[in-house]
């Protein structure tokens, strides 16, 4: 492939053009959506208030969707997430309620995440249950179960201002008025996406993970631990999911059971239309939270304009069929030539 | 001379009239998309007729992922914001989870009230049916018409939610006071199917059972199909809440006893009209209870 960039400069900017086509034209649907919904609404979109608004509504999906991202490039899922959530975000408001230090409060949600993780894992490798989907459905209800089980089904109230601060606090820019800030949420996701998108290019074990994901057989006559690379992804997801819920602490202020039933589709959805192939091997951090910024733009335009809720989960079922269609027609495409 | 006189009287209306409502835009943020169950739709009609005769641009939405999504309706209620709305008429998703939204559209000068239930935020109105009193009304019918020390059931709701705990406190309540034994007492989370599984279970292990309380009327519509299904509808008494069409028609039929009509267009026009009195500087008293009434044959006909 190299060979032919040096000697055909034709076919190199053709080449250079579909890699930029494959890594990057999903962006160009995230500024088309900008520029259409800019102009759609003009008077509300472009503003700083609806600007903080979408980073904060994005933020419980985007921290599912690269936990997600992780475990579907090993040609996994993570069923759980939204069930792990809710019990880190039950756990957490007890804990700050009944008194424990606020620094410990905030490791709570990651390590319950981290901790349910880890068991997904561990029914995948050490159980050898057939496919993740089975093992994270059933930690998805049983999870969702404890969750209720803890407080009877009773949200919990009055989470302090300290670990409310990462889901709600905000960073005032010097100018541009009131609702001119930088959400710390915002800061959280850079960090947490650069952190993930380093780890995946420049850490052994983030190679790994693409090798397991490419052919598990392959991997493992190369002497990579399978099974740790295994149990790691699902822990990593189990982690974000705890982190979400810190988050969603933040924002509302409460633990409540009912927290992210059906957020594990929402992080899926968004991961595809982000590029990853749900067969694994493939899939970039910027592509994941392109497929963030898709949906939450497009629920924050339609609720803009009084569109039905309908309307939202139509269009999303449409897109994602678009962009996996969209993909298997460039992959055709390139196999061709 | 005359003629200032006349300009600054036109000036005088002119304001007056521009000063009340011109400028006002309300949203009303209710729990459930209205094609999801006809007490939303019924109480988006209430706000939309009130707001079309009062002159004041009425907005109502619903949380896209249904009564639990919470995320869904702050997102609502804030891009609500964005958009300018003076009045907000919220019924909430959680009790507690909604509190910082509400906060901060009372930060922005906008007006709140709760609807249908009362959300956390010390010193919002709640604009919506009292429901222990309410439900007490349906055992009370149960008591009225089953003999005393009977099986009896009770459907909940989702307890999270007031509705849910209130309504099953009020009908337990009155059921223990008229000595009925309450054999079961389980959540169908407002969900007609899972009314209809719970049912099947309760009627499993209780055969006696000879009367049943739903907290709405979608799970009493399933408890009524259990029921059919086991051929025990002729020995069990239905009561429902909510005085919907299809538990109207159910009345109609023989099929259910009762329901506790709650007056949901009500509920949405006063939520709007409480609104428009708290921008005019008046102040509401803590609870505007919209009433319940009986819906049994006698009237079911007008809740079709």
């Amino acid at each position: 492939m190299t060979d032919a960039v040096s000697r055909n400069p034709t076919t190199g900017w053709r080449d250079l053009r579909g890699r930029l086509l494959e890594d990057y034209g999903i962006l160009l649907v995230v500024l088309a959506m900008i520029l259409l919904l800019w102009a759609l609404q003009p008077d509300y979109f472009m503003t700083a208030q609806n600007i903080t608004n979408i980073i904060r509504q994005i933020g419980m999906n985007a921290l599912l969707a690269l936990g997600m991202y992780l475990v579907i490039v090993t040609a996994g899922i993570d069923l759980s997430v939204g069930s792990v959530m809710a019990l880190a975000i039950m756990l957490l408001a007890i804990a700050d309620t009944s008194g424990v230090p606020w620094p410990l409060v905030l490791l709570i949600g990651p390590l319950v995440g981290a901790l349910i993780g880890i068991i997904n894992g561990l029914g995948l490798t050490l159980l050898k249950l057939p496919h993740p989907f089975i093992m994270t459905l059933g930690t998805l209800n049983a999870v969702r179960g404890l969750c209720n089980l803890v407080t009877d089904g009773r949200p919990v109230s009055g989470i302090s201002d300290e670990v409310r601060y990462l889901g709600t606090g905000d960073i005032p820019l010097p100018f541009g008025g009131e609702f001119a800030v930088i959400p710390v949420s915002a800061i959280l996701l850079l960090v947490c996406y650069c952190g993930v998108a380093w780890f995946m290019r420049k850490v052994s074990l983030g190679r790994h993970i693409f090798a397991v994901g490419g052919n598990p057989q392959a991997a493992r006559v190369s002497g990579i631990n399978v099974n740790g690379v295994l149990v790691f992804v699902y822990a990593a997801s189990g982690f974000f999911a705890g982190l979400a819920a810190l988050l969603m602490a933040g924002r509302t202020g409460s633990g409540y059971p009912n927290l992210g039933i059906g957020a594990e589709l929402d992080a899926i959805a968004a991961v595809i239309i982000g590029g990853a192939s749900f067969f694994g091997g493939r899939g970039t951090v910027l592509g994941v939270f392109a497929g963030v910024l898709v949906m939450g733009l497009l629920r924050n335009g339609l609720n803009l304009m009084n569109i039905s809720a309908f309307w939202q989960q139509t269009l999303i079922g449409i897109i994602i069929i678009l962009a996996v269609w969209i993909d298997v027609l460039r992959r055709r495409a390139r196999a061709r030539r | 001379m005359k003629l200032k006189q006349i300009l600054l009287a036109s000036a005088v209306v002119l304001a007056s009239t521009a000063g009340a409502f011109a400028a006002d835009k309300f949203a009303v943020i209710m729990g459930n998309i209205p094609s999801a169950n006809q007490f939303w739709a019924k109480v988006e009609q209430g706000a939309l007729e009130k707001g079309k005769e009062m002159g004041i641009e009425v907005t109502v939405l619903g949380s896209p992922g249904g009564e639990s999504d919470v995320a869904g309706q702050i997102a609502l209620v804030e891009d609500q914001l964005t958009k300018g709305i003076t009045g907000l008429a919220l019924a909430p998703a959680d009790p507690a989870a909604l509190n910082p939204t509400v906060e901060k559209a009372l930060k922005q000068g906008v007006k709140v009230v709760y609807i249908d239930r009362p959300g956390g935020v010390a010193g919002i109105t709640y604009v919506g049916t009292d429901n222990e009193p309410a439900a007490a009304l349906g055992g009370k019918y149960i008591c009225d018409h089953i003999e005393k020390g009977s099986d009896v059931a009770i459907l909940q709701g989702v307890m999270a939610i007031v509705n849910g705990s209130a309504r099953a406190k009020g009908s337990r309540d009155a059921l223990t006071a008229c000595g009925m034994n309450i054999v079961a007492e389980q959540t169908a989370e407002w969900d007609n199917a899972k009314g209809q599984m719970v049912t099947e279970n309760i009627i499993t292990a209780n055969p006696n059972l000879k009367a049943l309380f739903a907290s709405n009327d979608n799970m009493g519509m399933g408890a009524i199909e259990a029921l059919k299904g086991a051929k025990m509808l002729d020995k069990v008494m239905v009561v429902g809440f909510d005085g919907n069409p299809e538990a109207a028609a159910a009345i109609l039929k023989g099929e259910m006893a009762i329901s506790i009509a709650q007056r949901p267009v009500h509920m949405g026009a006063i939520g709007v009209e409480s609104l428009a009195k708290l921008i005019k500087g008046e102040t509401l008293p803590p609870v505007v209870d919209t009433g319940a009434e009986i819906v049994d044959k006698s009237n079911a006909e007008s809740y079709k």
